[in-house]
């Protein structure tokens, strides 16, 4: 080296460069990653859907798709509805205390987690792993069933069970109530799913 | 094992990893010094030697967006054009993705046309670079196939009639022809069957070859060493006491620093174009290709997308009376041949066959297929340029003055073909386009006779350097 | 060698650049430039949905998308969506192409992107649609009744023409290039509308306005961010330059 002073303008342009470069590097990335997050037609089709539930009998069931979900309107027989604080022992989370946000809304934190005690309405999906548990309203003893079996839905791919309020039996893989959707009543005859009215 | 290096337990952990790292991977670093901080690059690079490293940024800006196209993109006939809009729409900062592949595609080939003048103009193809040189014909070649399967993709009415067009100059070859245009579309004409197979090609199978190519490319250049404008090679002069080019530099640090510089600007056009004038005045971004392809109605004015338009004016060149000027030039160049070159016997009776061959053949295929032959002739010729140059001097800088004008005329010649394939055809434009693409040919073709002529001027023993 | 090319080129340019460009129809009048300007976008929205959507769809555009030229979900549910459509739908028209293409030879053609589609080289797209909704006419050798300057010949009806009126062209005969031809020159206006001609115009460069917009949605907040943008790549450039400056300073 000569007897020149230190040179500092390459480090100071290259730490100067490196932040610019830094920076422009983090804003280019943002555009791109951002393109990952749902799109417009998807939040589009995410919006609420209409049910006609005029033609539904007691105790039968009937299934609409929501975000790509199925949710069950489930029309209880007054039995049914009498059956369900019955069983709360039997039950991990009967009063739907966990995860209100998320899976009860305030008009669905009663008995029968809905708003009118004859329907219930729940996104069909097992809050273990996400399979959609099958019908089982007949009471009584059958397989992977307990004997004192009211009626309610089991999950084939584990065996988690859950009643007509959609309550997860205890010892169960699955740890949570099924999710009760925003819905409302825009008629007696007409449920819309997706949306609801804010107090 | 023996073979470890072994470092003092007293280094810092940044050190015992890299020691670790290096102990099992010594190819990392030895291809770092091996290219980069060791390789020697002659001092005197100047402004046309930014296009290298240009065009490998744009190979990445283009294999990055494709990747996030692809996530949204369908290579459906019924969904393709709603795809690119649901992009352009409703994914966030679609839009940007998408313009930047469609400058992107524009920019390459400004880029590498001009990293091609630069090989032409400093003899970087020359011995012992005769190999570079090829693999970068290959790869001009390659990325004209994957621009023009890329340009179907949006499925609108000019990538549509587009890839009718040139798909058709296929079936133009005398026999295989009808038959290779239908294997090449999979179907009686282009349709979704198409549109499959070149979404499949452009998004993996040419892109791999590119990759390849251009990794042979700079592999063959580091192997010669790089060129310079002075063409005086930098190995043949004094040596400093490493062993190392005088005239040379090491690539790292000095040329990737002058290589950002490179891409800042590069970035400031780059940018200006997509957020101020994405279409390009209808040069990027086709107006004609914001309509849905229509297979029952072809649009009043096809022209294929700018890059390809120099030679696609040649191609419309080549009419039945162009034929004749071909034969007549044929005829001439075997009349030199037989009558004037100091060729054998053998070598002359070869030559008048083959060009009383040519002739009849000529006469018999139609004007249609010479036209595919002079298309395809005008980017083949380049591969050739290394053996055409008879050039007792490399680089322009020492050849006699003129020859700058015949480069000069060159150049000027290639856009008015460019502009006159944009345009539609006309009698004027057919003549002029005539002329430009015997002048084309003739530039290359008489090289080794033209690029010997003139007083040429003494070349320095070392390159001439102006310091910064 | 530079200075040569650049020479060349220019006087290439001069010699080629003069040719006709010809085709059908009258030269463009220019389009009001008004991408930035709400109030008129949103009219022009209006107009599109009410006279335009019957029987064009522009299956591309969200009506949701309305937000970004200033108008609320609400407004965009009272006042444009008509049917059973949604605020997240696409604007899609009812008509059935399969009639559409009897009644008037072609199905009507979507129109989400037809003002960057329509550019050439007698102005842009804005400037051709501005041109053609304001040149028809009366013409009762035409299955619909209407034809137009700008577009000789259209299957289209002149659907504004209770707008606009009914006009008809007033050629005069004039020497062009040594022989006698017919010139348009003006209109007479046949009956009247319901907006006066410079309210029309108004109207017309309100609903062009509109389909420049719709056909890039983007367009206004791509400039913005491009400002941006090319500010901090110019201050790269500034750094990278004195980068390369210091260390290339002691090369000799």
């Amino acid at each position: 080296m000569s007897d020149t002073p230190v040179d500092t303008s390459k480090r100071t342009w290259l730490i100067a460069s490196g932040c610019a470069g830094a920076v422009g590097a983090g804003f280019t990335a943002v555009p791109f990653v951002s393109s990952f997050q749902p799109s417009e037609r998807a939040k589009a089709a995410g919006a609420p859907v209409e049910a006609d539930i005029s033609a539904l009998k007691p105790g039968e069931k009937m299934t609409v798709e929501w975000r790509g979900k199925p949710v069950w309107i489930v029309r209880r027989t007054p039995e049914q509805v009498a059956e369900l604080p019955k069983i709360d022992s039997l039950l991990a989370d009967p009063k739907s205390e966990r995860k209100p946000d998320e899976l009860t809304p305030a008009y669905a934190r009663n008995e029968g987690r809905s708003i009118k005690p004859e329907y219930l309405v729940v996104v069909g999906i097992c809050s273990h792993l996400g399979c959609s548990p099958s019908d089982k309203f007949q009471a009584g003893p059958q397989p992977s069933l307990p004997d004192n079996w009211q009626g309610g839905f089991l999950c084939p791919c584990h065996g988690s069970t859950f009643d007509l309020a959609g309550r997860v039996f205890k010892n169960k893989p699955a740890p949570d109530n099924l999710e009760v959707p925003p819905h409302m009543f825009v008629s007696d005859t007409r449920l819309l799913i997706g949306e609801d009215k804010k107090a | 094992m023996a073979e470890f290096k072994e470092i003092s337990p007293n280094a810092s952990a940044t050190e015992k990893l890299v020691n670790w790292f290096d102990n099992r991977f010594p190819t990392a670093n030895k291809q770092y010094r091996e290219h980069m901080s060791e390789y020697y690059a002659p001092k005197n690079f100047n402004f046309w030697y930014f296009f290298g490293s240009l065009a490998m940024l744009v190979l990445v800006i283009q294999i990055v967006t494709g990747i996030f196209l692809v996530m949204h993109y369908k290579p459906d006939a019924a969904k393709a054009f709603e795809s690119v809009e649901y992009i352009m729409r409703d994914v966030p900062w679609g839009w940007l993705v998408r313009y930047m592949h469609s400058t992107g595609a524009s920019a390459f080939f400004v880029v590498v046309y001009l990293h091609m003048y630069r090989g032409l103009i400093y003899g970087s193809y020359r011995k012992p670079r005769e190999l570079v040189w090829i693999f970068g014909c290959a790869i001009f070649l390659v990325l004209m196939a994957e621009a023009f399967m890329g340009y179907l993709l949006p499925w609108g009415q000019m990538s549509y009639w587009g890839a009718q067009v040139i798909v058709n100059l296929f079936a133009a070859v005398p026999f295989v022809g009808p038959d290779l245009a239908l294997l090449i579309r999979g179907d009686y004409v282009v349709s979704d069957a198409t549109l499959n197979r070149f979404f499949s090609f452009h998004v993996i199978a040419v892109p791999l070859v590119l990759l390849g190519l251009v990794a042979a490319h700079i592999l063959a250049l580091h192997d010669v060493g790089s060129n310079n404008p002075d063409g005086v090679e930098i190995k043949a002069g004094p040596k400093d006491a490493n062993g190392n080019p005088v005239d040379g530099i090491p690539f790292h640090p000095f040329y990737t620093v002058h290589d950002m510089f490179g891409v800042a600007v590069f970035l400031m056009v780059f940018s200006a174009i997509i957020f101020f004038a994405p279409e390009f005045g209808g040069y990027f971004l086709e107006y004609n290709n914001f309509i849905p392809a229509d297979p029952l109605k072809t649009p009043a004015h096809i022209a294929p997308v700018w890059y390809f338009t120099p030679f696609y004016s040649m191609l419309r060149a080549i009419t039945s009376e162009m034929m004749y000027a071909l034969i007549a030039c044929v005829l001439l160049a075997a009349g030199f041949g037989v009558l004037k070159a100091r060729l054998t016997g053998l070598t002359k009776a070869v030559l008048a066959v083959a060009a009383v061959v040519a002739v009849v053949l000529m006469l018999s295929i139609d004007a249609k297929f010479w036209g595919v032959v002079v298309m395809g002739g005008a980017v083949i010729i380049l591969f050739f340029l290394p053996w055409l140059d008879n050039s007792p001097v490399k680089s322009i800088r020492y050849r006699p003055g003129w020859h700058k004008w015949v480069y000069g005329v060159f150049v000027v010649n290639f856009v008015v073909l460019a502009y006159l394939g944009v345009q539609p055809p006309s009698p004027i434009g057919e003549r002029v386009s005539q002329v430009g693409t015997l002048f084309y040919f003739g530039f290359f073709l008489l090289m080794p006779w033209w690029s010997r002529l003139g007083e040429f001027k003494p070349v320095p023993e070392r390159i001439t350097f102006a310091a910064h | 060698m530079k200075k040569l090319i650049l020479t060349l080129v220019a006087a290439f340019g001069v010699v080629l650049g003069a040719h006709a460009s010809g085709g059908e129809g009258i030269v463009w009048d220019k389009a009001p430039s008004n991408t930035n300007d709400l109030p008129a976008l949103q009219n022009g929205a209006k107009l599109f949905v009410n006279y335009c959507l019957n029987c064009h769809s522009a299956a591309f555009m969200r009506y949701n998308r309305l937000r970004d030229i200033g108008l609320t979900e609400q407004q965009i549910k009272d006042n444009l969506l008509f049917g059973d459509a949604k605020v997240g739908d696409t604007m899609k028209s009812v008509i059935d192409p399969k009639q559409a293409k009897e009644w008037f030879g072609a199905n009507p053609p979507d129109l989400t992107v037809i003002a960057r589609s329509r550019s050439g080289h007698g102005g842009t797209g804005a400037d051709y649609i501005y041109t053609y909704l304001r040149t028809y006419y009366r013409d009762n050798s035409k299955a619909t009744g209407w034809n137009n300057l700008a577009f000789p010949n259209v299957g289209m009806p002149h659907a504004l023409w209770e707008l606009q009126g009914q006009r008809e062209p007033v050629y005069e005969s004039r020497d062009v290039h040594g022989h006698q031809t017919q010139v348009f020159t003006g209109w007479k206006q046949v009956s009247p509308g319901t907006l006066t001609p410079l309210q029309y115009d108004q109207a017309v460069g309100d609903l062009v306005g509109y389909l420049q917009w719709m056909g890039e949605p983007e367009q206004n907040n791509r400039v913005r961010v491009g400002v941006w943008v090319l500010i901090f790549l110019g201050v790269l450039t500034v750094f990278t330059w004195r980068l390369n400056a210091a260390f290339w300073k002691n090369i000799h």
